[in-house]
């Protein structure tokens, strides 16, 4: 699961970033490294972005980056 | 000595200066508000201090352009000091960057900004224990409050005045040039840039240091106050809900702003008409008696109408609407409720802060185009905003074209908007982009007023340094041209003008006047006897021409020459096309 996937209000955990490069290191920069927790806040329509909760900071991301953040969440434990 | 202050993007680093300095700064609330460094002097103790506010970065390993523009800062001037300015409230992202820092070398303060935040989220630093962890000062700090201030400035005193001592021991800033200097990597580049870019086991074991620090150091007391504004933050961020209400607020801003040139345009004119009518006298008695004297006298007056009772007012109320959605933090927000809207135009969400910027001045919005996330789109954001979008001034002064001469304001408004999604369609196509859309959404902020106050006076300022001094010197060639009669010889181009654009000879002068100032063309119109569709399509052609000087030169400082005569090349024939495809259409 990415997350792209997850619902508004649903919490997860950063299992790793499927891209490399200069990506995985701005995304690294955020703070969204594996083990980060997150909570999605909402998910904007039309394949729009996804906003969510990092530490006390909130961030967006668009699809295509989101879609490379892999996470687990408890519930599919 | 010099002191430079880095930290990432918006945790208050041009706040702290301005506290420092006691001079206003530009302060907003979001990630990109100083796009280059500035430089500022504090005395203190009968020395000068060169405090250097730098665009915020989260690290000084990535291939940004604020990065390098850092780099270039640290290599070629002597550092003595860094103030690292992180956010208390996100103490853990921030002190990764802290410790990059560390390894420079350079004596370093790092000032915990934002305290009174944190407060009141309920979070307690313990500045102590975290000066001892990474043995370096630490100051507890509000740029809001002033806390903090005299350890700050008593702390940047002494380190100045070792500074002094230590002078000739050696240099300390050059150890590092090679470290981190791309050129100094000899055969394997490939290589080197790359593990540049990887996240390496240093990196993470930073950010392991950075958290293990954080939490260390930070203690959460539970107790949140000011809960309404986390409300009103979760309302703006539900997708539908909250983009209903930032259109609104555009909107609302939008009307606000034409109401209140309409209310002052009226007062000012009756303030104004005395006054230029001594000018005028004033003029004519005190000058020699020539033609140049008659020009000034009509020049003059005129030439200060336009600005005083529409520009001035507009500008105004531009600042003033700018810095409330920026200081209260909804800008970025429109960049994410507006992301799918953008990528139609080849742009990110982000994209929307320099243009709407640009909609108050396209001069610093082409400046602020640094945001976006590579050249492609900076050009395409440039283009945009030199072409197509209107700025305040220019809107005004159209308006008043538009009313004299009863011109199609929908076939305008269609004109504009079909040509921003055209060009903005074909650049995206002729240079894709990689599309990475990440933003830090800050915190809704209640906005200070006194920070209000000082943007509003920088902003406004330039009304009177170069918008009113242009205009004036335009207005008086623009009347020349009117008197010296030069226009009566072109009837002779009037056939191609009037079968290529449908309009006469004159307007088409104004459209070539586009270069010098787009806002003082529509002056010539004015003077002239156009129907409805010549109005039209005149204006029409104005509004998509060149960019102002002041754009041009800012164009040439951000993109080169060869850019801007891009840009221009694009304005010039976007303009002709316009006029020539008004005028197959309309009836
Ligand atoms: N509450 C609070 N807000 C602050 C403080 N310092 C800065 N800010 C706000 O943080 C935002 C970013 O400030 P700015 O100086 O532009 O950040 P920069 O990008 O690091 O230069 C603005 O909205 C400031 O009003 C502070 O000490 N306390
Ligand atoms: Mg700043």
């Amino acid at each position: 699961m990415t997350l792209k996937d997850m619902k508004p209000g649903q919490k997860a955990k950063v299992l790793k970033i499927n891209h490399g490069g200069n990506l995985s290191r701005r995304l690294f920069q955020i703070g969204l490294i594996p083990g980060a927790e997150l909570t999605v806040i909402s998910q904007h329509p039309f394949k729009g972005p996804v906003v969510f909760e990092l530490g006390n900071a909130t961030f967006a991301l668009g699809q295509g980056v989101a879609g490379a953040v892999e996470v687990y969440t408890n519930e599919n434990k | 000595m010099a002191v430079v202050m880095i930290g990432n993007p918006n945790v208050g680093k041009s706040a702290v200066l301005s506290r420092l300095t006691d001079r206003p700064l530009l302060v907003s609330n979001y990630s990109g508000t100083s796009v280059e460094i500035i430089a500022t002097q504090l005395k203190s103790a009968g020395k000068t201090i060169d405090i250097y506010d730098t665009p915020g970065i989260y690290s000084i390993k990535s291939a940004s352009a604020e990065q390098q523009v850092i780099s270039e800062l640290i290599y070629s001037q002597k550092i003595d000091l860094i103030l690292n300015i992180v956010d208390a409230v996100n103490l853990e992202r921030n002190l990764v960057l802290t410790y990059e820092l560390m390894e420079l070398g350079i004596p370093m303060i790092l000032v915990i900004n934002q305290i009174d935040r944190a407060r009141q989220m309920g979070i307690e630093i313990n500045c102590q224990l975290l000066s001892q962890i990474i043995k370096s000062e630490v100051v507890c700090f509000s740029a809001n409050t002033g806390e903090g201030l005299m350890e700050l400035i008593s702390l940047i005193e002494m380190k100045g005045n070792k500074e002094g001592k230590d002078k000739g021991a050696g240099q300390p800033v050059t150890i590092i040039k090679t470290k981190f200097d791309g050129n100094s990597c000899n055969g394997n580049c490939a290589g080197c840039s790359r593990s540049f870019l990887e996240i390496g086991a240093e990196d993470l074991k930073r950010a392991e240091k950075a958290a293990d620090t954080a939490r260390m150091v930070t203690r959460q007391t539970g107790s949140q106050s000011k809960k309404w504004m986390n409300k009103a933050q979760q309302i703006i961020d539900k997708p539908y809900l909250g983009t209903i209400i930032l259109l609104l607020v555009a909107y609302l801003a939008f009307l606000v702003l034409m109401k209140f040139i309409e209310l002052s345009e009226g007062p000012i004119s009756d303030l104004l008409a005395p006054v230029n009518a001594v000018i005028e006298k004033v003029i004519l008695t005190y000058l020699p008696d020539s033609i140049f004297t008659t020009i000034l006298a009509k020049a003059v007056p005129e030439g200060l109408i336009v600005p005083f009772t529409i520009i001035m007012p507009a500008m105004l109320m531009v600042s003033i609407i700018m810095s409330l959605i920026e200081d209260t933090g909804l800008l970025p927000r429109y960049s994410v409720v507006l992301e799918r809207v953008g990528s139609l135009f080849g742009l990110s969400g982000q994209a929307v802060i320099p243009l709407s910027l640009g909609f108050g001045c396209r001069t610093p919005a082409v400046m602020a185009t640094r945001i976006l996330p590579n050249q492609q789109q900076r050009f395409i954001a440039i283009v945009l905003l030199s072409v197509v979008i209107p700025c305040a001034a220019t809107l005004g002064i159209l308006a008043s074209v538009i009313t004299t001469f009863q011109a199609s304001l929908p076939v305008i408004i269609v004109t504009m908007t079909v040509t921003l999604i055209l060009i903005g369609y074909v650049l995206s196509h002729i240079m894709p982009a990689e599309e990475v859309f990440i933003y830090e959404l800050p915190p809704l902020r209640i906005p200070l007023w006194s920070n209000l106050w000082t943007k509003l006076k920088m902003r406004f300022s330039g009304f009177f340094t170069e918008v009113l001094p242009l205009l004036l010197v335009m207005s008086i060639a623009v009347r020349a041209l009117i008197e010296s009669g030069l226009l009566n010889h072109l009837h002779s181009i009037e056939n191609i003008t009037k079968a290529l654009f449908g309009i006469p000879a004159e307007a088409f002068v104004a459209v070539l006047l586009t270069i010098f100032q787009r806002y003082l063309a529509p002056l010539i119109l004015l003077n002239l006897d156009l129907t409805a569709r010549e109005a039209t399509i005149a204006i029409s052609m104005i509004a998509l021409s060149l960019p102002c000087l002041p754009v041009m030169v800012m164009t040439v400082r951000e993109i080169g020459f060869k850019g801007l005569f891009k840009v221009l090349a694009i304005g010039m024939s976007t303009s002709i096309l316009v006029g020539i495809i008004l005028n197959l259409i309309l009836p």
